[in-house]
């Protein structure tokens, strides 16, 4: 009861705390807009995180029922514990992005015309996020989903007036209609047969579909939702919007509207329909790809925002492929692991979120200071910028999945989710898991590659770009950033609470609990853990686990996963004990060479470079060429068009410049949106045909239209 | 591969070289006169005024076939003197001469027409200043402009050689002349003190964008040590010295040009049994120096046991050339006038049983190499220069023989008694690594012969008549080194002093060639079209 | 691909003994001009007059020669009608002059010797012979030396050729790349003094004018077994100064030479 009333003053707080800024931000002088924004988005995201936190720590569900339209149905609000992850991540997002657009504004002092615009818009997106999120049944969902897709459209454009190009909001826009109306009928199609719109009423029907109706709602759902999660076959306004989208508001967009896709796949095809084991493959393969297809995109890719708006497909289809692998496994009934490949997918959603603003703020900051994004043409921007590229570097780490921060652990979870296939009976699904498996491999190695490319070539070496003196040297990083480097390293070294947490959403989903399989108490007693046989117990306990158990704080620091009943093996890994044991050595080694190597000096001389006066910045590695092998090796993907353009003053061998010409059109541009697009304009072409401008054929049209009409009245 | 045999062309030599005047005087009836033989020349060609330099340049380069040796400037007190020699195969050295008043500061450069020039021009404007209008880029090559400020011209009189060593300060906005301009392009700087092991002082600047190497940019003159400057002033005898150790692997090519430059200037005769000698050195030197370059291809492909192979051939070749003349590397040999010392039976018979030796052991690696298909993977279609390429920037020696381009002074215009000899001078058209390796072992085969027929047919006879050095003059003497053609100017004054000294060297020639044999090839395989290229820096850096 | 392994081991072991033994084939060193007692001063004198770099000094009688100075031009046995002695031999290595002392590098360098070579203006006599000195015939990997890349990693700077000017910086550059306890030996005379190239506005006259030089090797150029000996002179396995095996190798005797027209 106790946990219900919080949970509901804290939602209402929350939304008066948007009200009251909607009202301040229309109200306040223009220089003020930043703070207002930044103190009521605080505070409405600690409301949203005690409310969600409230749900999850007491495993209570909060409810209400809201007002009753006319045709429509009673608006009802529900939220449960998946509701509360997406909350709480989003509540940490907008925390750090609140402030970020306080601190932000103030190195960035450029004209604030519009920026009353983006405070009433930041904080009507807010509102509408919420209640996405806590929505309970279709039509409320529906209308806040759009309302949310059109705010995304007005704050990428917000400030429409200075900008030339505004065709990626307008794609954008464009992509997200097709999406909702997809959604659309797919719930139609789930609630044909319901009683009432409400998700209740949906799930007990969802049940009851037939096998094609079925994999129709899966297919629009998972489309319809994949637009704004960002997979394969609908993503290619991602990049552009990314892109194009200010500085102040990519990191909401990127942490939580994309955040707002997978619950919306989860929800529908995870909750309310749930399908057969193909349509789980189906999810796995579509995510694979993706991730593949994003970090090579990320990796070539030398704008450093463009890049990381392909990372970010790269992770959804990670996530995506951990979904398909939880409805997979679902399906064919093994319940445990299902609960695993949710937890990773969840756990992967939330550390995206948190790593991801981080990296995106870290750009902005990185555009505010030296005026440019290009990559080629940044580098030694640690000398002059030590905190950022310190939290910028945690950002990399992270996520590049290297312990001990958070990107390891959901990595490692998905992987491993995926290697549980070999319970599965089937063979093809297995060498389908396999092929997806071997996929996600590559991706991560390729995501240290683009991440090693962007830290270093950005922050490391000589200085490529004139953009020297200007650039004030900045030791601290601002707050937003070190809040969420902590989130991250915290993420990263405590799992074994985090699993339990979010075991309060898969629980219900997966039928299984994941606490038990992956955090069993073994260090505790023997006799009362009924997960593991009592003759492994008793062979580690004469190890000495349980000595372990008196030394070591916290709960079961390990994460453990094992195989089958008749063998028990087991796979641990326990970042907390990594890191223990990595600051031990650290301490170890920096002893011994303090004590022990006393008169050895360390000289530091010039770099060495082969004997020349300077090593000039034309010397050394760019971006463009630290990635090329990639973009030589997937040369089938890419497909570039090099035309060489030489100008030559006098013959061959006096050559004055060389540039080649490369133009590459995306493959997923390539492969849907190009055939799209023409087979579009040829049938408008076609029905173009019609408008000649006569009018006597125009009224013939009439009449003939009215004719048929009467004809069909007839015969039925 | 075709081999271009000791029958010669056919074509009476004077007909060809009186057409040639004639074409000239025919076409360029007002601005040129025909000079006289004389300075080593065949015949010659005085300009009016410079502004049909460029036109008789191109007339004889391209419509001619001449090949062109090289730009030699000489500044008088009153005048500026520069010859443009260009050689037509057999018939010996043509000149065209252009005399331009001394404050003069411009000359028309011929660039454009004969690319070959490039670099001499480049070269005069460093070292005396004088701007060559219409070459596209000037400055930055012998002394680099990060490096020395603008305007030292230390070739003019007026700068003496001696001064000491003075502070520089390199120049801070200097910034690399790049050509690539992709964006995200890059000039991965190799060099000077780079190579992995024992290598020369060179700096490349490789362009990429990231995975193949679209162009490089040789900048040498590292080992620049200004003979021709610190020549000017010494006696013969001691200058001798110079002209032979500025590139010691072609010391008795370089020495015998000189000498020979210096025996034409007094006109002083060379005994047979001294100029039998002489081939017999220069083709040992030659089997030496190609022993040497094959190991160097065969250590670049990292194939040890056939480099370690050649280097042993090569260093019992060293060993042969200790023993027979006293010097490894052959030094001190060769006089105006002859050879300093003789040589006897049993000495020139073990030569030849060392030489024979050595190539039976060439042969043999040479038949064992066409059979390692990974040893040919790395050399085929590596670095290649087409035969028009080669003959547009006049590319000598055995790289100009392996891309089609069949000249060899010692059949175009023989010396030393070449012409008594029977060799071939073989050819190859693809102009790749594999193509220079195929040329350098046929040489080999060919020197081998040369020495058999010099040493089984020696003259007898004093090997050294002296040279009456008494008055002033000036000669060209040309030598096919090792490397291909070098040719060496002497001017000396009244008192026996030398008064200018140009080497133009075979390295100097072939390095414009470089960087068409170095693009778009993977930084793996620099190494080995370095090695196929075998240039040697220090010859083209004096 | 395996042709090669039994080829190269069919053709045998070919090393050197040296320098556990004498090595006596012929042709491996010029030898060099030594001081020499003439019958009257004046034949000393003009064997003084002969020498083109000023190598021979004349001291009554006597010749004296400064190997350091020497170029090998052979011009004092061949163009004069009493030669001066000149005796074989290859262990040359010799301490600078201003330097007394001179302490090789210790223990884990003696076996074990990282050299960088640097051409700076080398005429290619000099680099070229240090080249030989990787091919199986002295093989100086057996005793430990090996050649580097970087000065980062090396212990001895082996600088050949007069210093030209365009190389003075990268030169520099070069030992102060190098760690600590290092080493420098300037090989060939060029090295020492210029040489033939002498100082001038463009050669910097030896490396002694750029760097302080712990040993020289003088010869033009010094054979590889005279590189070999400093090598193991700087890391204190053989003596400076004592040859021990440089009696034993024979020299050639030019022909006799009969001047005409003189």
């Amino acid at each position: 009861m106790i946990a219900a009333s919080v949970t509901a003053t804290a939602l209402l707080l929350a939304f008066v705390t948007c009200a009251c800024g909607i009202v301040a931000c229309a109200l306040v002088s223009r220089t003020k807009v930043a703070g207002v924004v930044a103190a009521g988005g605080t505070l409405s995201s600690i409301f949203l995180m005690l409310a969600s936190g409230a749900v999850l720590v007491s495993g209570r569900s909060f409810e209400a029922s809201l007002w009753v339209l006319e045709g429509w149905g009673r608006f009802t609000l529900r939220m449960d514990a998946l509701s509360s992850i997406f909350l709480f991540a989003a509540g940490v997002v907008y925390l750090s992005s609140s402030i970020f657009v306080k601190t932000f504004s103030t190195t960035r002092p450029g004209n604030r015309e519009a920026a009353r615009r983006f405070g009433v818009m930041y904080f009507v997106l807010m509102a509408s996020v919420v209640l996405i999120l806590i929505a309970s049944d279709v039509p409320l969902f529906l209308i806040t989903w759009e309302c949310m897709s059109i705010l995304c459209f007005l704050l990428i454009n917000y400030k429409h007036r200075e900008r030339a190009d505004r065709s990626a909001g307008y794609l954008m826009l464009a992509m997200s209609e097709a999406g909702f109306i997809m959604v659309l009928i797919a719930f139609l199609i789930v609630g044909k047969s319901a009683p009432s719109l409400s998700f209740p009423a949906l799930a007990a029907a969802g049940s009851t579909l037939s096998h094609g109706a079925l994999w129709a709602v899966f297919t629009l759902g998972f489309l319809g939702f994949g637009v704004k999660a960002g997979l394969v076959p609908v993503n290619f306004w991602l990049p552009r919007s990314y892109t194009a989208s200010p500085s102040i508001f990519i990191p909401v967009f990127a942490g939580v509207t994309l955040n707002l896709g997978f619950y919306g796949i989860l929800r529908l095809n995870g909750d309310l329909a749930p399908g057969s084991y193909g349509t789980g493959l189906f999810a796995i393969i579509v995510g694979s790809v993706t991730a593949l297809v994003g970090i090579l995109y990320a990796t070539t890719e030398s704008d450093m925002k463009t890049m990381l708006a392909f990372s970010s497909i790269e992770n959804a289809g990670v996530i995506v492929a951990g979904i398909g692998a939880f409805l997979v496994f679902r399906a064919t009934g093994h319940a445990v692991a299902s609960a695993i490949a949710l937890t990773a997918a969840l756990y992967h959603m939330v550390n995206h979120s948190v790593y991801k603003t981080l990296l995106f703020q870290g750009a902005g900051y990185v555009e505010a200071e030296t005026g440019t994004r290009d990559m080629d043409r940044l580098g030694g921007l640690s000398r002059i910028l030590p905190g950022l590229s310190a939290v910028f570097l945690v950002g990399c780490l992270a996520i590049s999945a290297v312990p001990p921060f958070n990107g390891f652990v959901s990595e490692w979870l998905t992987l491993q989710a995926l290697l549980r296939s070999a319970i599965l009976g089937s063979a093809s699904i297995r060498i389908v898991f396999a092929l997806c498996g071997a996929a996600l491999a590559l991706t991560a190695a390729l995501a240290v590659t683009c991440f090693v490319k962007a830290y270093a070539m950005s922050f490391l070496g000589i200085r490529r770009g004139t953009w020297g003196p200007q650039a004030q040297r900045n030791a601290h990083a601002p707050f937003p950033l070190w809040f969420l480097a902590v989130v991250c390293l915290l993420l990263g070294v405590l799992p074994t609470y985090i699993i339990p947490i979010l075991n309060r959403a898969v629980e219900p989903m997966a039928q299984a609990s994941v606490t038990a399989a992956l955090v069993p108490p073994f260090f505790t007693a023997t006799a009362t853990n009924q997960q593991l046989p009592p003759a492994f117990l008793q062979d580690f306990h004469n190890l000495g686990a349980q000595s372990g158990g008196a030394v070591l704080p916290g709960r079961g620091l390990v994460v453990l996963l094992r195989g089958g009943e008749q063998n028990p093996v087991v796979f641990a890994m326990s970042p907390s004990y990594s890191l223990i044991a990595l600051a031990l050595m650290l301490f170890l080694a920096w002893l011994v060479i303090s004590r022990w190597t006393r008169e050895r000096a360390v000289v530091r001389r010039e770099l060495w470079a082969g004997g020349i006066p300077r090593l000039l910045a034309e010397m050394t590695y760019t971006a463009t060429g630290f990635s090329n092998p990639v973009r030589v090796v997937f040369q089938a993907v890419f497909r570039p068009n090099i035309t060489e353009d030489t100008r030559q003053t006098v013959a061959v061998h006096f050559r004055t410049a060389i540039r080649r010409r490369r133009e590459e059109t995306p493959i997923v541009d390539r492969l849907f949106l190009r055939p799209i697009r023409d087979a579009m304009a040829g049938v408008a072409s076609i029905l173009a045909g019609m408008h000649h401008g006569r009018l006597n054929m125009y009224i013939a049209y009439v009449v003939g239209f009215f004719l048929i009409i009467l004809f069909l009245y007839r015969v039925t | 591969m075709t081999v271009v045999s000791s029958s010669g062309n056919g074509r009476n030599p004077k007909t060809c070289l009186d057409d040639l005047i004639a074409a000239v005087l025919d076409r360029f009836a007002e601005a040129v006169s025909a000079a006289p033989a004389g300075h080593g020349y065949a015949a010659g060609f005085q300009l009016g005024h410079p502004e049909t330099l460029r036109s008789l340049c191109r007339f004889l380069f391209w419509d001619q076939g001449c090949s062109f040796g090289g730009i030699i400037a000489e500044e008088h007190p009153s005048h500026w003197q520069l010859y443009y020699p260009f050689l037509l195969p057999g018939n010996g050295w043509t000149a065209v001469s252009l005399r331009l008043p001394s404050d003069a500061t411009t000359v028309p450069s011929i660039s454009a027409e004969v690319h070959a020039a490039d670099w001499h021009e480049r070269e005069i404007e460093d070292l005396f200043g004088l701007v060559f209008e219409g070459h596209p880029r000037l400055g930055d090559f012998i002394l680099h402009d990060q490096v020395w400020h603008e305007g030292i011209a230390p070739m003019r009189k007026s700068f003496s050689a001696n001064q000491p060593h003075f502070e520089r300060q390199p120049n801070l906005e200097w910034r690399p002349l790049l050509v690539v301009q992709d964006p995200g392009a890059f000039a991965m700087p190799v060099g000077p003190v780079y190579e992995g092991g024992v290598g020369e002082s060179l700096h490349f600047l490789l362009e990429t964008v990231g995975e193949d190497v679209v162009r490089s940019s040789p900048r040498l003159f590292y080992n620049y040590r200004a003979v021709e400057k610190i020549a000017e002033g010494k006696t013969i005898n001691d200058a001798l010295l110079l002209a032979e150790r500025f590139a010691a692997t072609s010391a008795f090519a370089h020495s015998l040009a000189f000498c020979q430059a210096v025996e034409n200037i007094y006109s002083s005769r060379v005994s047979s049994r001294a100029q039998q000698l002489r081939v017999v050195l220069c083709e040992l030197e030659r089997l030496r120096h190609h022993a040497a370059a094959i190991a160097a291809i065969c250590e670049s492909t990292a194939l040890a046991v056939s480099a370690s192979q050649a280097a042993i051939i090569e260093e019992h070749l060293l060993r042969a050339s200790c023993v027979f003349a006293g010097h490894r590397y052959l030094f001190g040999l060769n006089i105006p006038g002859g050879l300093t010392r003789d040589f006897d039976t049993q000495a020139c018979t073990e030569l030849l049983n060392a030489t024979n030796k050595a190539c039976t052991n060439l042969l043999e690696l040479e038949d064992r190499l066409r059979y390692s298909s990974s040893f040919l993977d790395r050399l085929e279609d590596v670095g290649a220069i087409d035969a028009r390429d080669a003959r547009d920037l006049n590319l000598v020696g055995p790289i100009g023989r392996a891309s089609a381009q069949s000249n060899d002074l010692r059949r175009a215009c023989p010396y030393s008694g070449y012409e008594r000899y029977k060799f071939d001078v073989p050819c190859e058209s693809e102009g790749d690594g594999y193509a220079r390796l195929r040329v350098l072992f046929a040489e080999c085969v060919q020197s081998a012969a040369l020495i058999r027929q010099g040493v089984q047919s020696l003259d007898a006879g004093p090997v050294r008549i002296a040279c009456d050095t008494s008055h002033a003059g000036a000669s060209i003497g040309w030598v096919e080194a090792p490397r291909g053609a070098a040719l060496h100017w002497v001017s000396i004054d009244g008192l026996g002093v030398i008064e200018r000294y140009r080497a133009i060297t075979p390295s100097f020639n072939n390095w414009l060639g470089f960087h068409l044999a170095a693009e778009n090839f993977a930084f793996q395989d620099f190494p080995i079209i370095l090695a196929t290229f075998g240039l040697s820096a220090t010859e083209c850096d004096r | 691909m395996s042709f090669w392994f039994w080829y190269g081991l069919r053709k045998g072991v070919q090393s050197t003994r040296y320098p556990f033994g004498p090595e006596t084939a012929p042709g491996i060193s010029p030898g060099r001009p030594v001081n020499t007692q003439f019958e009257s001063a004046a034949k000393a004198g003009a064997a003084a007059g002969i020498c083109p770099v000023g190598a021979i000094v004349a001291n009554d009688r006597w010749a004296l020669v400064d190997e350091r100075t020497c170029v090998h031009c052979q011009r004092c046995r061949l163009e004069l009608d009493v030669p001066i002695d000149w005796r074989p031999g290859y262990e040359w290595a010799e301490l600078p002059p201003n330097r007394a002392l001179y302490s090789p590098l210790p223990r884990p360098f003696s076996k074990s010797l990282h050299i960088m070579v640097v051409d700076a203006g080398d005429c290619g006599a000099c680099l070229h012979e240090v080249k030989q000195l990787n091919n199986p015939l002295y093989n100086m990997h057996r005793l430990g030396f090996f050649t580097t890349a970087t000065p980062r990693m090396a212990d001895l700077l082996l600088v050949v050729g007069p210093i030209s000017e365009n190389m003075r910086e990268p030169l520099i550059k070069t030992y102060e790349a190098m760690p600590d306890n290092k080493r420098v030996m300037a090989v060939g005379s060029c090295a020492i003094n210029g040489g033939v190239f002498g100082r001038s506005f463009m050669s910097a006259g030896g490396v002694g004018s750029v760097l302080p030089v712990d040993l020289e090797v003088p010869g033009n150029p010094p054979p590889p077994l005279a590189i070999l000996h400093a090598l193991l002179a700087a890391t204190g396995r053989k003596p400076l100064g004592t040859p021990e095996f440089a009696e034993a190798v024979p020299i050639s005797k030019p022909a006799e030479w009969k001047p005409s027209g003189l």
